[in-house]
């Protein structure tokens, strides 16, 4: 077998690929140069309710690049529809690539055909498809949330198989038995760069929005009496939150893995903590709505708190650690104790800033006129927080979620950089590049994969947060 | 590009239209809008919220911002076209010839900015004067804007004035360069009224002083009447009637003015023999606005076939000056008709006393440093020996303006704060140290409160009948689930809400409505008390007569004391058995409705029938301007509270209103005043307002 080239039998797009990118450049700059000297671009309401401009020199720019562009996206597409159709290798590496995700196609399309038909109906998440940015950023997220999801069915070799012919070989090198190609290289032990970026995925996926999760629960039980309540209550978690906040984070990361310090049990004792607050929460929110109610009430927090209870247990206890009580029968998992320490340290640097967005939202919400009725009808100071703040202070929260999901990522990929938190061998992208980065100057691939790949996560993050922010100002 | 010169009218809008442009279609908000403004004239532009007054006023400045646009029709300012002109020669103009004065002072001046650099800007930037001379402009105009101590004022930042004298200073800004025309947006509405007059009178004095012409954007048609000469009525995105203030008011020709008048308080009106006249429906929203007639749906007069088959046009009243109107039928219609009297209601008997206050006090400590504590501590005299009582069926009035402690007495009552000394009784219960975590579910749900700000008063997240169902399980009405959904529905029905809106959103319903379903939960427990923190002022007249009707309505039917919270007069009057009115944390003077209208006044009370405006050309008013700014409750002056604005001061004699709070005077029949003037300066005062023969 032949080493496949980038485009295979579609090289012949390349050099119009070349040509439409380079037109793009200069109407662009075309663009920005005209606007400075364009008069006012004229622009007239039609009668039929639409607006139209015209207007010389810069409105041809804009049409250009409006056309270059939407020329450039129809060949990209060209290269992705064509490897699908063509069969495996003849479209080189991107048409592969294409082939190999075509789970992730299809569920995508099905996805954004049926969201933007029904997305009238669908509140904020329907709004988003009135915002273009909005749309991108949802498309690049749920790329990589089918890619982990279906990475089992996309993989072309494990995670962990090496083939000591590949070490460091460049994207598109045939396997030595000719059944398949490294479609992008191979890394310093011979392992597949495309399949552990993928299942890298699925990490990334699994752990970010959960432990955002996390923070935020610690973030909203804290920054909600914070608010509320003011004076010195708000002046010592305020003045908590400023300390850890004011602590270096990679410092922190150090000693919470350090052995000393993980033989002592300290991030499981940490996690006893934080780990109590989702549980904390979800009873309150219970009983502060329907203690007028008190056998619903007993049935739902017996509920949560045996559920809820039983999670917990089994999430600290952890045998052969100084945390371990549960009987093996009964305990449903093991985290490992690794994982353990990347949401403490996750929940530990993020609920800070999440406590001050509550807490300040709050301050804001509780002078509100139904935060008084709530008052003068005798309500108790936890249903006012949970049921009549909280959930008027989402807009900000879910928006600052996305953005923290970016972060956390990132944070994530720092500690992979950096050896802590997960295994050497994890395939997640942070330990991936920190892998392959000694061996930049000679083989590049290992660790470029996996940095586009966390980059395009969190860009699409950002934009997605972008969107909400916009569509849930406008009516 | 200097100031042209131009005999003509300083403002004409001809057939002016303006639509906003959105993702779904477009939104015309002012349509085939005429009028003109000659020098020196004063117009008013009146009209319910949504009705397009104020696009109106931002197409004059073309400031519609980026999805705003004219449609149609021109805006010729000394002749010449606004819709046509270039950004460039827009800048020169704006500022410089025509000035817009917004309704939040504080949001138009920049608080990063001291005030003298603010107001030297102007000149600096339209006439490239220096800076010593702006500096003499400036302090010339605060001057001129009756502001003390102006050297200091050009020194100070915005946060360091009160209200009223921003207001001011931004007035002071609009007339920095002497402007032809002047757009004033609902200029006085974040002020209190005694402020308020003040400003106004101000207005005016300057209109005459600088010559200067008007467009007067204001929903209160009693402040039009005071400040302008002309005014024009818009409803729904349209000028209906258009004339002087004279024979609009008087003689007017378009059923929706006659119906605003109709639905105002105005002195005479009573809720017992004389009810007010509520408008039926709502105002329509700009998309679903009726064919022909936009007032039809809601019209008394209207004649299917006839109003809805056409686009209506702006035709003369014969024999008037400039009189115009969009109706079809206004010579057919007998303008001089009484309005069909509504059933007349017994005025309700009063019954035991509920509610007894005897010499509350309420005190504030406000202390420097929230975590160490420490620091200057300051007390805050929010109220002051507070003593009446309150029976049965029985409406109180609470007058007063802010600052003056009615929302900190309400907490005390509700149980928010506890008093600092003094006694509430509730029935035979003493409830005034008691929080309301500590008070039983009889009691709470015995004292309810209907908030202000219909926008702020539900929770915008739950459904409606969510939220009423929440109050009922609060004060365990019902036994089950069932019971209570019944149980709100019946409520929806008492307040007069269709039943389907139980599963609505918030944002769903018009300000009128949710200040109903406000009114629902607070009678959920079937409250004995309730307390209305002006629960219609943030409301469009039209709505205001409708809510104040229900409200009486529930009270004749429950029995229930009504404890109404409010600065606007009219409606006091129109509506209350018996007026306190508080400043500055005292009761400075409680008697009857008549009593408190009726002289002797208290100075203040005096002052504040003055300043509330009347639409009403029959209505003689004393005019009486109060100086100065309302005293903080922080600093408060020693003596008689009111010592610091009063003009009757002078007439007691030595020092005494300076240094000794006055006593509480009886004048028999339960009237009180807390003043020092004797007996026969208060049998010398003659009466505020008085309405002239018909």
């Amino acid at each position: 077998m032949d080493m496949l080239t980038w485009t295979g039998a579609l090289s012949a797009l390349n050099p119009v690929l070349m040509i439409a990118a380079g037109l793009l450049l200069i109407a662009v700059v075309l663009q920005i140069l005209t606007s400075f000297f364009a008069a006012d671009p004229g622009i007239t309401a039609n009668p039929d309710g639409t607006v139209a401009a015209q207007g010389g020199i810069y409105g041809l720019a804009e049409r250009a690049v409006r056309w270059l562009f939407i020329a450039l996206v129809v060949i990209c597409l060209a290269y992705l529809v064509a490897g699908i159709v063509m069969p495996m290798g003849k479209a080189g590496i991107v048409g592969a690539i294409s082939k190999r995700l075509l789970p992730v196609w299809i569920a995508l399309i099905v996805l954004f055909v049926l969201s933007f038909n029904f997305r009238r109906k669908l509140g904020l998440y329907g709004k988003l498809f009135d915002s273009t940015i909005g749309m991108i950023g949802f498309g690049m997220v749920m790329f990589w949330v089918f890619t982990a999801l279906f990475s089992n069915q996309i993989i072309t070799s494990g995670v962990l198989d090496q083939i000591a012919q590949l070490k460091n070989k460049a994207p598109g090198s045939p396997l030595p038995d000719g059944t398949g190609w490294y479609l992008l290289g191979g890394d310093h032990l011979g392992r597949d760069v495309f399949s552990r970026m993928i299942k890298g995925s699925l990490i990334v996926i699994e752990i970010a929005p959960l432990a955002t999760l996390f923070a935020f629960m610690v973030g909203i039980t804290l920054g909600l009496p914070a608010g509320y309540y003011g004076g010195r209550l708000d002046a010592v978690l305020s003045f908590l939150a400023n300390l850890i906040l004011a602590f270096p984070v990679i410092l922190l990361f150090y000693l919470l893995v350090t052995p000393e310090i993980v033989t002592t049990g300290l991030p499981q004792f940490m996690a006893v903590v934080l780990f109590l607050f989702p549980l904390i929460f979800m009873i309150v929110l219970l009983n502060s709505r329907y203690y007028v109610q008190p056998t619903r009430r007993n049935i739902m927090i017996a509920a949560v708190v045996i559920l809820g209870g039983w999670l917990y247990l089994s999430l600290i206890s952890t045998p052969d650690t100084r945390i371990s009580f549960l009987p093996k029968a009964i305990d449903l998992f093991n985290v490992p104790a690794n994982i353990l320490i990347v949401f403490v340290s996750v929940v530990f640097v993020n609920s800070p800033t999440v406590f001050r967005i509550v807490r300040g939202i709050t301050l804001d919400i509780k002078t509100r006129d139904y935060v008084s009725a709530a008052q003068t009808r005798g309500e108790r100071p936890w249903y006012i927080m949970l049921w009549e703040i909280l959930p008027n202070a989402r807009g900000p929260l879910i928006v600052d979620f996305c953005l923290r999901i970016g972060y956390t990522t990132i944070l994530l990929g720092t500690l992979g950089f950096f050896g802590l938190g997960l295994s050497p061998e994890s395939p997640d992208w942070g330990s991936t590049i920190n892998a392959g980065r000694k061996l930049l100057t000679i083989a590049p691939h290992p660790a470029i994969v996996p940095a586009l790949a966390l980059l395009s996560l969190v860009l699409g993050l950002n934009l997605l947060a972008d969107g909400l922010r916009e569509e849930s100002l406008k009516d | 590009m200097t100031k042209w010169d131009y005999d003509g009218p300083i403002l004409e809008i001809d057939n002016l239209s303006i639509s906003f442009f959105t993702r779904l279609r477009e939104i015309p908000a002012v349509m085939d809008f005429s009028c003109t403004v000659q020098p020196g004239e004063a117009m008013g532009l009146v009209g319910e919220s949504g009705c397009g007054k104020s696009t109106v006023a931002l197409g004059v400045m073309r400031d519609l911002g980026k999805n705003g646009r004219i449609v149609g029709g021109s805006i010729k300012f000394k002749g010449r076209d606004l819709t046509t002109m270039t950004e460039e020669e827009l800048r020169e103009i704006r500022g410089s010839q025509i000035a817009m004065i917004y309704q939040e002072p504080m949001a138009s001046l920049n608080p990063a900015m001291k005030i003298g650099q603010q107001l030297m800007e102007v000149p600096m930037i339209h006439e490239g004067v220096s800076k010593a001379e702006a500096y003499k402009r400036a302090l010339e105009v605060v001057t001129d804007v009756r502001l003390p101590d102006p050297e200091r004022m050009l020194k100070s930042y915005p946060h360091q004035l009160s209200g009223g004298q921003q207001q001011r200073i931004v007035i002071a800004m609009a007339l920095m360069t002497k402007p032809a025309l002047l757009i004033l947006d609902e200029p006085t509405t974040a002020l209190d009224v005694t402020v308020e007059a003040a400003v106004v009178d101000l207005v005016k004095d300057l209109g005459k002083k600088y010559g200067t012409s008007m467009l007067f954007i204001s929903h209160n048609l009693g402040l039009v009447l005071e400040t302008c000469n002309r005014l024009c009525v818009m409803y729904s995105g349209e000028a209906v009637e258009t004339g002087s203030i004279k024979d609009v008011f008087d003689k007017m020709r378009h059923p929706y003015t006659q119906a605003l008048f109709r639905s105002i308080p105005l002195p005479g009106a009573d809720k017992n023999s004389r009810p007010l006249v509520a408008i039926p429906g709502n105002f329509p929203l700009p998309h679903e606005r009726p064919p022909g007639c936009n007032f039809g749906p809601r019209c008394d007069y209207f004649e299917a076939g006839r109003c809805d088959a056409q686009e209506i046009t702006m035709a003369p009243v014969e024999g008037q000056d400039r009189h115009d109107t969009r109706c079809l039928k206004f010579t057919e219609i007998d303008w001089n008709a009484p309005p069909e009297v509504a059933a007349k209601q017994e005025k309700t008997a009063v019954g035991e006393v509920v509610l007894r206050m005897e010499d509350l006090r309420k005190y504030y400590e406000v202390s420097a440093n929230a975590l160490f504590g420490g620091g200057d501590t300051k007390v805050v005299k929010a109220n002051e020996t507070l003593s009446f009582e309150a029976r049965e069926g029985e409406t109180l009035a609470i007058v007063g303006e802010s600052g003056c402690g009615k929302s900190t007495f309400a907490k005390v009552l509700m149980g928010l704060e506890t008093a600092t000394a003094g006694t509430i009784m509730l029935y035979d219960n003493e409830i005034q140290s008691t929080p309301i975590e500590s008070r039983n579910t009889e009691t709470v749900s015995g004292v309810q409160m209907v908030f202000q700000n219909p926008f702020d008063t539900l929770n915008p997240s739950m459904t409606v009948g969510r939220q009423i169902i929440r109050a009922l399980e609060i004060f365990g009405e019902g036994k089950t689930d069932a019971d209570r959904r019944e149980r709100m529905l019946e409520l929806l029905d008492l307040v007069k809400l269709p039943r389907a809106f139980a599963d609505r959103m918030p944002r769903q319903l018009s300000g009128g409505q949710k200040q109903r379903v406000g009114i629902a939960r607070a009678f959920a427990g079937g409250a004995k008390i309730v307390v209305a923190d002006e629960p219609v002022s943030a409301l469009d007249v039209s709505v205001q007569a409708a809510v104040t009707d229900l409200l009486m309505e529930i009270q004749r039917k429950n029995k229930t004391t009504l404890l109404f919270i409010s600065h606007d007069l009219s409606i006091v009057r129109y509506l209350s058995d018996r007026v306190m009115v508080m400043y500055l944390g005292h009761v400075v003077e409680l008697g009857t409705t008549d009593q408190v209208f009726a002289p002797p006044y208290h100075p203040y009370t005096e002052a504040l029938l003055s300043a509330v405006p009347i639409a009403d050309t029959r209505v003689k008013k004393k005019h009486i301007v109060l100086e100065g700014e309302i005293p903080s409750a922080m600093n408060p002056p020693p003596g008689c509270p009111f010592q610091t604005r009063c003009r009757w001061k002078s007439k007691v004699p030595g020092n005494l209103c300076e240094t000794e709070v006055p006593p509480v005077r009886r004048l028999g029949n339960g009237h009180q005043v807390k003043c020092h003037l004797s007996d026969a300066d208060f049998a010398s005062m003659e009466p505020v307002i008085e309405v002239a023969a018909e």
